[in-house]
């Protein structure tokens, strides 16, 4: 079926090519090109990344099958039967080089109400700039791992609450399972380790915390991160066979503590460590 | 939807491998945090498709896209409870209607009531049963593919066990259309030592040429650790591991950044995996590379023991063989 041969008489040369100082773009599949950002959590940078993506989207529509971003990349999925390396390559380049204005970074959060529907309508907003609001019961018996990350960090439970909760984060990435963004960065001082082992189940609903990051476990699965408490809220919602994430990429989150009574009142059900 | 109960089918009536529903997955579904899914040989799978299509226009005639049955490790038996035409591909199950034994790689006619029955293949993993008019379950997010660590969210269609039934179209009757299409000598050789040409990435590249040529010289055996999502192959030769540690050092390898279908990861255990139709959408782990698409089809047929070789190419070769082998059945 294939012709072995003449691979391996053909060297191949490096499948990436430097467009900006700090940008790499590499075809690393047939159908798939990674662009590559310097390695760092940051932004602003991550607005750029955003930029790059819909405008790519935008000069390629009927070409582009998906795009997935990331901290510091970009993949695109494109149809390489209906456009040559060469013209995607030159796009790309006038793309990423395009002088670029990033927006006002330190836009002031827009002050959140606790009322549901205040929840669910800024959760459900398109606008990127908009901050959504995740409640959190921050209780000991929803935060498994609270008094843990207390310890490591060595401060007291209230503080480590107050650092996760004065903190705006920026979602970088979704992936993991469905509706799963990963949201930084998170303050330093809260940077821990992974879990050694991972729990075999991490409840629906639990914000945790790893090295830069935090999340929400949209749905029960196994997981690796410290829970330091659980949100009533959904982090996807399934309509006329469409998915919706309640984060995006690109979008502003801030986590607000609520009581366990306001947890409950909000829909939501406390799952206890088992044994 | 609603409809969906009253469709007849092939029904489950023993089974104790492995058997899930595809067709070419959802690859735009990604940037949600859904797995592309699809598929695993994708030759097999539209071969039997390809099986089912006339030339000219008929309206059950199946389309490249239509969904199938994904058989792994065979040892399934159905039921037919309508008339209708199939076609099976891949590994050889020793497959019988009516305990009569029929040719792999052909289409048949099913009565209903027909007993088909699929054995424990020697040799390769999936086998795919295409039935004319395609399978009728309800699709997510635009594909029918069943991802294993998505059902239990309940966002496809239920895991098939026994007792399931195997929606099919009303008439998946057609008159079998005369082919001249030959299966590959590839199912008769995997045992063989698999070549993987790859697309080298950063890993790859910050090895000096001699590294490099160890690498693409060592053979590696697939472990016991193999599924839909990643293929775990044997630890690196030790005289590179070194190397590749110090290369890993130097290149970025902090955040996780987006996989493909193919990408070929290296843990810190020096077991390189390859990432299958399952994987997830972004990954940590240091890459070598990607192996091509024609190539995972067939690493997709090989089981724990069998043994696999890397070596580059390039993307343009890896597209031109690609685009030969769907212009052999769209």
């Amino acid at each position: 079926m294939a012709n072995n041969q003449s691979t391996s008489n053909t060297t191949p040369t490096s499948a990436s090519v430097k467009a900006l100082p700090n940008i790499t773009v590499s075809y690393v599949s047939e159908n798939a090109v990674l662009l590559e950002w310097p390695e760092k959590i940051d932004a602003i940078q991550h607005q750029h990344i955003m930029f790059c993506e819909t405008q790519i989207r935008q000069a390629l529509a009927n070409t582009i099958i998906e795009s997935i971003a990331s901290y510091a990349s970009l993949l695109i999925y494109y149809n390489f039967t209906a456009i040559t390396q060469h013209t995607l390559n030159t796009l790309l380049h006038k793309v990423i080089t395009t002088p670029y204005c990033s927006h006002n970074d330190g836009a002031p959060i827009i002050s959140a109400t606790a009322s549901t529907t205040a929840i669910s309508t800024t959760a459900t907003s398109n606008n990127s700039n908009s901050p959504i609001e995740i409640p959190v019961y921050y209780g000991e018996e929803a935060g498994w791992d609270l008094a843990y990350v207390a310890e490591q960090t060595q401060h007291s439970i209230q503080e480590v609450i107050n650092l996760h909760t004065q903190t705006q984060y920026h979602a970088y990435a979704l992936g993991f399972t469905p509706g799963f963004c990963y949201l930084g960065e998170l303050p330093t001082v809260l940077q821990l380790p992974r879990k050694s082992s991972p729990r075999i189940a991490v409840p629906k609903g639990a914000v945790a915390i790893a090295q830069q990051q935090t999340a929400v476990y949209p749905a029960a699965s196994p997981g690796g991160w410290h829970i330091i408490g659980q949100t009533p809220i959904d982090m996807y919602s399934v309509a006329d066979q469409q998915f919706k994430s309640t984060i995006t990429v690109g979008q502003t989150i801030i986590f607000t503590a609520i009581t366990k009574a306001e947890f409950l009142a909000l829909g939501g059900q406390i799952v206890k460590e088992a044994g | 939807m609603g409809t969906q109960t009253q469709l007849t089918g092939l029904k489950v009536i023993k089974q104790k491998g492995l058997c899930s529903i595809q067709d070419l997955g959802r690859i735009s579904s990604q940037h949600l945090g859904f797995s592309a899914s699809g598929a695993a040989d994708e030759y097999a799978f539209l071969f039997a498709h390809a099986l089912l299509s006339h030339s000219c226009h008929q309206n059950n005639n199946n389309h490249h896209n239509s969904a199938a049955l994904e058989i792994t490790l065979g040892q399934i038996t159905f039921q037919a409870e309508q008339n209708c035409t199939i076609a099976i591909t891949g590994a050889n199950c020793a497959a019988s209607i009516n305990n009569k034994p029929i040719n792999n790689w052909q289409a048949h006619h099913l009565s209903a009531g027909d007993i088909l029955q699929f054995l424990m293949p020697k040799k390769g993993l999936h086998t795919y049963l295409a039935i004319a008019g395609g399978i009728q379950n309800t699709p997510w997010l635009n594909s029918r593919s069943q991802t294993s660590t998505e059902t239990a969210l309940g966002f496809s269609t239920n895991t098939i066990t026994v007792g399931s039934v195997i929606p099919l179209c009303s008439n998946a009757v057609i008159e079998i259309p005369s082919t001249t299409l030959t299966p590959s000598a590839f199912y008769n050789t995997l045992d063989d030592v698999l070549t993987l040409r790859f697309i080298p990435q950063a890993l790859y590249l910050a090895l000096n040429e001699k590294e490099q040529q160890v690498l693409c010289e060592h053979t590696f055996t697939l472990s016991p650790n193999i599924n839909r999502m990643g293929y775990r192959l044997s630890a690196l030769p030790e005289n590179i591991s070194a190397s590749l540690h110090i290369a890993k050092d130097a290149i970025r390898t902090k955040l996780s950044k987006p996989v493909t279908y193919g990408t070929i990861q290296l843990p810190n255990n020096h077991q390189p995996i390859v990432l299958m139709k399952e994987r997830q959408t972004i990954g940590g782990y240091p890459v070598i590379g990607s192996v091509i698409q024609t190539d995972l089809f067939k690493l997709s047929q090989l089981r724990p023991g069998n043994r696999v070789q890397f070596i580059p190419t390039t993307v343009l070769f890896a597209q031109q063989q690609l685009s030969a082998m769907y212009q052999r059945f769209l």
